[in-house]
C-alpha cells in the first residue's frame, strides 16, 4: 500500500515531461537551426530553459514519490 | 465595460469583449512538440480526475477537500484561481495601453485585503465551520442574506464563466486559428470531467499546477525582454524617448487629477475604491476565492494561506505588466484599440502578449505558453463551477429544497450540478456569440453585488449590534444603488461627473466610485436599521463576530511561524515597491 500522490508529484512528473521534451527540442533546434528564428534565439533558450525544468521536475518526483505505507 | 472579465474577477481586467471580434488571420501555428505538449497537460489533469474520485465521496470531501489542504496549496490555489489567461493578457494589453498604472489592480488591489483576509477575517470564517460566503451570512443573518447572496452568486457565476469560455475560444481562434466549438467542448468537457469526479480537491490541484505552468510559461518572456533591452533603466528611457511621456512609468506620481495620466483616474479613486471597496469586496467576499482558503487543514493554514498568496500576487505583474511593457519598446510596429484593429488588419492590444511569446520562443516553448494560456482558463472555469456547485448545493438546495437528505444525496447533487454548470456555461457562450451584449449586461449585474456584500460580511463580522434584518436591507439597498447608477451613466452619460466626481473620468474610474457609492449606501443603512431593529443574544454570535468570539490559541513553535510576522513582511515589500515606483 503506497502513499496518495502529492500535488507536488504531480508537479514534479509534469516538470520532467516537459522539462525533457524542451531540453530535447531545443538540442534538435542547435543542430537544425530553423529557417525564421525567434528573437535572442543564439541564447537557446529551449537548452537552459528545458533542462531547469527538467532537473527541478526530476528533484521533485523523486523527492514526493508515493512511498510505500509501513 | 473595459474592467470587467473572466473568473468572476469583475472590475479586475479588461473586458472579453474587446475580443470579440477578430481579424482572421493567426498569431502563431504550433507545431508537432507544442502539440505534444498540450496534449501531456490535458493527459495529466484527466489522470488527477480520475484518480481523486475516490477522495471525494462525503460532502465534507466533494466540497471542501476534506479540509486538508497546507497553507502552501490553498494559498497558491487561492492566487491561483484569479489568474485566468484572459486576465494575463488582457493586463498585459493594459500596460500597453496605459503603462505600469496598470500595476494597481496587482498591488493595491490585492495585497491588503489578502492580507486583512489572512489576519482579521479568516479566523471568523474558519472557526464557524462555514462551507461558503452565503453560509455565513445564514449564521450570522439568517435565510434573506444567505438567499441573496446564493442566488446572485450562483447564477452569476456560471454565466461569467459561459463569457470566459467564449472570450477564451475567441483568444485560441486569433492566437492558434482553433475553431470556436472545438475550444469550446473541449475545455468544458474536460473541466467538467476533472471537477465532477473529483471534486474541490481535483480543482485545487489543477489550478496549483496552472499557476506554475502559467509562471514557467510567460516567465521567459520578460527575462528575455529584459536582456533585449538592456535592463529596467533602458526600457524605461525607451519607453519615455517612443512615447514621448513619462506618465506611462509612475504609480503614484501622475494621479493628482483625472487627465493627468492615460487611464483617467484620481488617487482616490484608486486608494478608496479600488483599494477598500472592491479590492476587499473581491479578495474576502468572493466565494470562488475564499473556498479555496476554508479548504485548509488548520486555523494556522487558514490564515497562512492569503498571506503566502499576496506574496505571489506582488510579483506576477513581473509576468504581466512588464511583457506589455517591454512591448512598447521592442515591437517594431505600434499596436492599436479593437476597433481600428479590425478595420485597418493591425494587432490589437490585447495581442501582445501572444505577440511576446512568438516574438521570443520556439517550438516546445512556445507549447508551454499556449499551455499556460488553456491552463489558465480551465482552472478559472473550474473555480467557477466548483463554487457554483457548493453554493447551489448546501445554499440553494439544501437551505431552502430538501432540507433533509442524505450525505450521498448532496455529493450526488454536486456532481450533477458540475455538469449543470458546464451546461448553462455551454449554453451562455453561444448565447453571447450570438448577442454579444450580454456579455457586458451580465458583467454589469456581477460587479454589483461584490461591494455591497463586503459592507453585509464585514459590519456582521466586526460589529455586534448588526441585526439580521439589517443584514438584509443593506445588502438590497448597496446592490440596488450600484444598479441605479450603472442605469444612470448608462442612459445619460454626463452624470459620470457625478457618479464620478469628473467629466474627465473615464469608464475604470466610474467603476471604482460606483462601488465605494454602493458600498457606503449598504453601511450606513445596515447601521440605521440595525438601531431600529433588536439585535442578537450574544451567546448566538459566538464563533461569528469580533468580540463575541474565542479565536484559538495558535502554537507556533518559533516566532517566524506566526502569520503576523509573514503578513508585515508582506505589507513591508508592498510599500516598498510602491515607492520605488512611485
Amino acid at each position: 500500500m503506497r502513499e496518495a500522490m502529492s500535488i507536488w508529484f504531480f508537479a514534479g512528473v509534469l516538470f520532467l515531461i516537459y522539462g525533457v521534451i524542451i531540453t530535447a527540442e531545443g538540442f534538435w533546434e542547435l543542430a537544425n537551426p530553423p529557417a525564421h528564428p525567434p528573437v535572442l534565439f543564439t541564447l537557446h533558450p529551449a537548452v537552459w530553459w528545458g533542462g531547469m525544468m527538467a532537473i527541478i521536475g526530476l528533484i521533485y518526483t523523486v523527492r514526493f514519490w508515493p512511498r510505500v505505507k509501513r | 465595460m473595459p474592467l470587467e472579465f473572466a473568473n468572476n474577477l469583475h472590475l479586475f481586467s479588461p473586458s472579453p469583449a474587446l475580443f470579440l471580434e477578430v481579424s482572421g488571420k493567426s498569431l502563431a501555428h504550433l507545431n508537432s512538440v507544442d502539440v505534444l505538449v498540450i496534449a501531456v497537460y490535458f493527459a495529466i489533469v484527466i489522470f488527477i480526475g480520475f484518480y481523486l474520485k475516490g477522495s471525494a465521496n462525503t460532502s465534507e470531501e466533494f466540497f471542501m477537500a476534506g479540509r486538508e489542504m497546507t497553507a502552501w496549496i490553498a494559498g497558491l490555489s487561492f492566487v491561483s484561481a484569479n489568474l485566468g489567461s484572459l486576465e494575463l493578457m488582457g493586463w498585459a494589453g493594459s500596460a500597453y495601453q496605459y503603462g505600469i498604472l496598470a500595476t494597481h489592480w496587482y498591488w493595491i488591489g490585492a495585497i491588503p485585503a489578502m492580507l486583512f483576509l489572512g489576519i482579521v477575517m479568516m479566523p471568523f470564517y474558519y472557526i464557524s465551520k462555514t462551507h461558503s460566503v452565503p453560509g455565513y451570512l445564514h449564521l450570522r443573518y439568517g435565510d434573506g442574506a444567505r438567499a441573496l447572496s446564493a442566488v446572485s452568486f450562483a447564477f452569476m457565476t456560471v454565466l461569467m464563466s459561459g463569457i470566459n469560455m467564449y472570450s477564451m475560444a475567441i483568444v485560441m481562434k486569433v492566437v492558434l486559428g482553433w475553431n470556436l466549438n472545438f475550444s469550446i467542448w473541449v475545455s468544458s468537457i474536460t473541466v467538467a470531467l476533472y471537477v465532477a469526479l473529483g471534486g474541490l480537491r481535483s480543482a485545487i490541484f489543477n489550478e496549483v499546477l496552472q499557476f506554475l505552468l502559467i509562471w514557467l510559461g510567460a516567465l521567459l518572456v520578460p527575462i528575455l525582454g529584459l536582456i533585449e533591452v538592456g535592463g529596467w533603466s533602458n526600457l524605461r528611457q525607451q519607453i519615455l524617448t517612443n512615447l514621448g511621456r513619462s506618465d506611462y512609468v509612475h504609480l503614484w506620481s501622475t494621479l493628482g487629477h483625472f487627465h493627468d495620466n492615460p487611464m483617467g483616474v484620481h488617487w482616490t479613486g484608486i486608494v478608496f475604491g479600488l483599494g477598500l471597496v472592491i479590492s476587499f469586496g473581491y479578495w474576502t467576499t468572493d466565494f470562488l476565492v475564499v473556498q479555496r482558503v476554508l479548504s485548509a487543514h488548520n486555523l494556522r493554514a487558514a490564515r497562512m494561506a492569503p498571506i503566502i498568496g499576496a506574496g505571489f500576487k506582488m510579483a506576477v505583474p513581473f509576468i504581466v505588466i512588464l511583457p506589455g511593457l517591454l512591448a512598447l519598446s521592442v515591437l517594431p510596429f505600434h499596436l492599436v484599440g479593437e476597433t481600428q484593429a479590425v478595420a485597418t488588419g493591425q494587432h490589437s492590444y490585447n495581442e501582445v502578449l501572444p505577440l511576446m511569446l512568438v516574438r521570443y520562443c520556439s517550438p516546445g516553448l512556445l507549447g508551454l505558453g499556449v499551455t499556460a494560456l488553456i491552463a489558465g482558463f480551465m482552472s478559472g472555469m473550474a473555480g467557477n463551477v466548483s463554487a457554483f456547485s457548493t453554493v447551489w448545493t448546501y445554499d440553494i438546495y439544501g437551505a431552502f429544497i430538501n432540507k433533509k437528505a442524505s450525505d450521498k444525496h448532496y455529493v450526488a447533487m454536486g456532481r450533477w450540478c458540475t455538469f449543470v454548470g458546464v451546461l448553462i456555461s455551454v449554453g451562455t457562450a453561444y448565447l453571447v456569440q450570438h448577442a454579444a451584449s450580454i456579455m457586458d449586461y451580465v458583467q454589469a449585474l456581477f460587479s454589483f453585488f461584490i461591494a455591497p456584500l463586503f459592507g453585509t460580511v464585514i459590519l456582521g463580522m466586526l460589529w455586534k449590534r448588526a441585526t439580521k434584518a439589517a443584514g438584509f436591507w443593506g445588502l438590497l439597498a448597496g446592490t440596488a444603488t450600484a444598479v441605479g447608477l450603472w442605469l444612470w451613466v448608462h442612459f445619460d452619460p454626463s452624470a459620470l461627473r457625478y457618479v464620478a466626481l469628473s467629466a474627465d473620468a473615464k469608464a475604470m474610474a466610474e467603476d471604482m466610485y460606483r462601488a465605494l457609492w454602493s458600498w457606503l449606501v449598504c453601511v450606513i443603512v445596515t447601521i440605521v436599521v440595525s438601531y431600529m431593529t433588536q439585535p442578537k443574544p450574544e451567546a448566538q454570535l459566538e464563533g461569528l463576530v469580533y468580540g463575541a468570539s474565542r479565536i484559538p490559541e495558535e502554537h507556533d513553535d518559533h516566532w517566524y511561524q506566526k502569520p503576523i510576522i509573514w503578513a508585515g513582511v508582506i505589507a513591508v515589500l508592498f510599500v516598498i515597491v510602491n515607492i520605488i515606483f512611485w
